[in-house]
């Protein structure tokens, strides 16, 4: 049975009061019991299923190592989704849910697991009437894709056609280490399910901010005429985390800010930032423009002006003392990881030629914050006396990611009074005060998304790559150097401001 | 928060600025403004509405209780407020007495949101006629709810009569998790279905719509079954030559789904509070189409989508009372349209019933649109 072709005469285009549901169907995870699956997915499987946003016939089928029955999943779940949920968690919707969660006991290499995973998937068939299609959320370490992914070949569970309705894979970054391991990961996943089966976890496009990039460049005609190097001085994206590196020690030492945060997030709000207009709003349509933004990035060729990286030292943070990186748990001591790093990329393109982007991103930064500014170039000139001008600075357009999603923009304005002063002033735009209660969550949307096979918001194999050709010479060059030092709860090593100070320009101050 | 006793509407407007600021909310995002119009009585209600309300779409909150219409002296009392008890946005409540509650508008007119959409939500009783409330007129999204009529069936087809494109009734809003889970169960049938029945409480005006919507969309005969005490909608079920569909409520939060063949599911199915319906009103800002062809389909007048959204304000008094009984004659049979339907023979038979005597007849029987609509009317008052 393909999957239903016939089309729904109760649904309308027109009526935008009933939400679009997914078809029928299961969504497995792998590494069921970890903290992703804890923290995020089993609270957001809540919240769209208390939203009425998950079809009638849905399963979730968790499958891990431990050796639990049923019950005792579904009370992990049930004390994960208290926790995490954003909607108010109610005894009686988690009863319903809980009617429709299986757990499956097994390791990646036993054989028998993954044939009990396949007569599960064709049990849940008849009793749940899942109609055969499946998402496969690889919540799991990326040494473990191969094994899981030849797993599935094995046992056809990736094959759509053999069962009747569609296939789709999940992964989370790490997506690889450099552009070899990238390509080898990406020729095994696409190999295994169909490239257009594949949905890379971004959860930084969930997020209603991020989406809201599109509509505010693309649905206005105020913003776009002077999106380009003629009216743009330059453009600061920047992720600030206040936190250190938690109990992730040994991923983080291997890894480092610039592949855990620059090669993906930071990349992708670059291309979203300087993306040409898609010619329709569709997955395919705009991951075409973002690959060509990616494909024209540049590097500098000094890099050791406008790449650095850091590392914490101890200090004070939001008045509490915290240890430096050296002295986390399980780092060694002699550790050359960057907790911070700052790169000035160009884009070789007619629209931003000459235009730097400079992006950061650091832990233990004094607050958490991201957002993208767009810095405007100075009037060319200035009917006033310079006195009269001297607190005005560039005007700017902020999208703030999070928190406080919104926009700011920031222009010059007369101070009141007898004498002409023109000074800065900033306009807020809040999408949430008290709203926010209201914005869903990115792994909402994002598991909504893949059960509905919308991939508009998931980056795809080539972009990947594209940003690992981007980011492998940085870590070439830095594989040979120490990080510069920085406090805890600064902005970061002087080298970064230094960078700036080069170009006659400072950072922002999130 | 400022509080105004026996004051003007300029006063009004200088409170409010001064309460923005204050608050320093020079520039708010103000994405519409929504009129609020109740009686005294139910002032506390709608406020708790059209707080959950303002606080998923932010708003200007304008609050009118007319009061005391026959009192010699008009009167305006106001209270402002920004970030207070009526939610994050701005709001302000205006009791107007005296002949000033017939002129509401010059009090609401100046403390419109510049260039941004009006909602106008009725609490109570609508008026007959929309152009009869200025504060209707100006607006360009207008909430009613039939259910707080005495008549509820009559005063939907009232609705109906006076449609433009724009208005919605709260109606319509409560129906939407019903259609959700018909239009998802639907997504993996591919069977023709032939006809569906709607089991109900007594005249509600939510089950009639969901019988012209299915009608309109699946062009097949809907039979309303009037059974029980509890006014709400209980069950549907589409039958699917020889198979069937079925959603049957089976507490305030759920409903199961059976279908032959398949596994009954139980799924998520939400009585909502005024608050959530009135939070889904202000969603959307353009008019609903579908709305405005299911209650066509249910009333039997043709074309409402077609109206034009424009209302011109016809002056009306209450205290005239030659006026007052002019005006109520007319409240269903005699409207325009409903007169005008000649095409009755080619538009599908509206095989609604108003009432359990009318259910037992055969769905498909040849009733003209009209007196369908008449009987309904009749139907829900006795």
């Amino acid at each position: 049975m393909a999957p239903t072709v016939r089309s729904n005469p109760l649904r309308d285009p027109r009526d935008r009061r009933l939400p679009r549901l997914p078809d029928a169907s299961a969504l497995v995870v792998f590494g069921a019991t970890g903290d992703l699956a804890r923290k995020k997915l089993i609270p957001a499987v809540y919240d769209l299923f208390d939203r009425g946003l998950l079809p009638p016939g849905f399963v979730l089928l968790g499958f891990a190592r431990r050796d639990w029955s049923d019950a005792e999943f579904v009370e992990f779940a049930r004390e994960s989704a208290e926790k995490g949920a954003r909607t108010p968690f109610r005894e009686e919707v988690w009863d319903r849910l809980a009617g429709s969660i299986r757990f499956l006991q097994g390791s990646f290499d036993d054989d028998a697991a993954f044939d009990r995973l396949a007569s599960t998937l064709e049990d849940l068939e008849r009793t749940h009437g899942i109609g055969g299609n499946a998402a496969f959320y690889l919540s799991i370490p990326p040494s473990a894709f191969p094994v899981v992914l030849k797993q599935m070949q094995r046992t056809n569970l990736a094959s759509a056609q053999e069962a009747g309705g569609w296939r789709r894979v999940v992964i989370e970054k790490p997506f690889g280490h450099d552009l070899v391991s990238a390509r080898e990961l990406n020729a095994l996943v696409d190999d295994v399910f169909t490239p257009s089966g594949v949905y890379r976890i971004d959860h930084y496009l969930g997020k209603e901010t991020v989406q809201n990039l599109f509509a505010l460049r693309f649905a206005n005609n105020l913003f776009e005429p002077i999106w380009n190097s003629q009216f743009v001085d330059s453009v600061q994206i920047t992720m600030a985390e206040d936190v250190g590196i938690g109990t992730r020690a040994g991923f983080y030492d291997e890894t480092g800010a610039a592949r855990d945060v620059l090669q993906n997030h930071l990349l992708q709000l670059l291309a979203l930032t300087a993306m040409e207009e898609p010619v329709s709003f569709g997955a395919e349509t705009i991951r075409t423009e973002k690959l060509k933004v990616l494909r024209a990035v540049s590097l500098p060729t000094d890099l050791a002006r406008y790449a650095v990286r850091g590392q914490y030292e101890q200090g004070w943070l939001a008045g509490e003392r915290v240890p430096g990186y050296l002295d986390e748990k399980d780092i060694p001591p002699d550790s050359r990881t960057e907790t911070f790093a700052a790169v000035r990329l160009g884009i070789e393109t007619r629209r931003w030629a000459g235009v730097p982007f400079y992006l950061r991103t650091g832990k233990r930064l004094p607050r958490r914050v991201t957002e993208i500014a767009i810095v405007f170039k100075k009037a060319p000139h200035l009917p006033f006396d310079q006195t009269d001008t001297a607190e005005l600075g560039n005007n700017q357009l902020v999208i703030r990611v999070q928190p406080d999603e919104g926009v700011t923009m920031k222009f010059g304005s007369k101070v009141p009074g007898s004498a002409m002063e023109v000074r800065d002033v900033a306009m807020d735009f809040l999408f949430g005060e008290a709203f926010t209660e209201a914005l869903p969550e990115a792994y909402e949307r994002l598991i909504l998304d893949v059960l509905l096979g919308d991939a508009t918001l998931f980056p795809n194999n080539a972009e990947v790559e594209e940003s690992w050709r981007i980011v492998d010479p940085l870590e070439e060059y830095w594989a040979n150097t120490t990080p510069h030092r920085y406090r805890a709860g600064s902005w970061g090593p002087a080298a970064a401001d230094e960078m700036l100070a080069a170009d006659g320009r400072r950072w922002r101050r999130p | 928060m400022t509080t105004l006793w026996d004051t003007t509407g300029s006063e009004v407007v200088k409170a409010l600025s001064a309460e923005r600021r204050a608050a320093g909310a020079l520039a708010f995002g103000l994405a519409l403004t929504l009129v609020v119009v109740v009686d005294e009585k139910h002032v506390s209600e709608a406020e708790g509405a059209a707080t959950l309300a303002a606080s998923a779409h932010p708003c200007r909150l304008l609050i009118v209780v007319r009061r005391q219409i026959e009192s010699p002296h008009p009167r305006l009392d106001a209270e402002v407020s920004i970030g207070g008890r009526l939610g994050p946005g701005e709001a302000v409540v205006m009791r107007m007495s005296g002949r000033l509650a017939l002129h509401a508008e010059s009090v609401v007119l100046p403390l419109l949101a510049p260039d941004a959409p009006v909602v106008t939500w009725w609490h109570d009783e609508p008026p007959t006629r929309i152009a009869y409330d200025p504060l209707g007129v100006f607006a360009d999204r207008r909430v009613t709810d039939v259910t707080a009529t005495p008549d509820p069936l009559s005063a939907l087809f009232q609705r109906a009569a006076d449609f433009a494109p724009g208005d919605t009734d709260l109606s319509w809003t409560r129906l939407t998790p019903w259609r959700t889970l018909l239009a998802a169960a639907f997504d993996t049938v591919s069977d023709q279905p032939d006809s569906a029945v709607i089991t109900t409480g007594r005249a509600n005006p939510s089950a009639q719509l969901f019988a012209g919507w299915l009608q309109n969309k699946l062009d097949i005969p809907v039979t309303v079954e009037e059974i029980g005490t509890r006014p709400d909608i209980t069950k549907v079920t589409v039958s699917l030559g020889g198979s069937e569909l079925a959603i049957a409520r089976t507490d305030s939060r759920t409903a199961k789904i059976s279908r032959s063949g398949y596994p009954d599911r139980v799924l998520p199915l939400p009585s909502r509070g005024v608050g959530e319906l009135l939070a889904e009103e202000l969603r959307r800002l353009d008019d609903d189409e579908v709305f405005g062809e299911a209650l066509g389909t249910w009333s039997g007048l043709p074309h409402l989508g077609a109206r034009s959204p424009h209302r011109e304000h016809i002056w009306r008094d209450p205290m005239d009372k030659s006026v007052t009984v002019a005006s109520t004659v007319p409240p269903s049979g005699s409207a325009p349209q409903a007169g005008a339907t000649s095409s009755a023979g080619s538009t599908p038979p509206v095989g609604l019933s108003g009432s359990t005597a009318r259910s037992d007849r055969p769905a498909a029987a040849p009733t003209g649109p009209g007196s369908a609509a008449t009987d309904t009317s009749k139907a829900g008052g006795a």
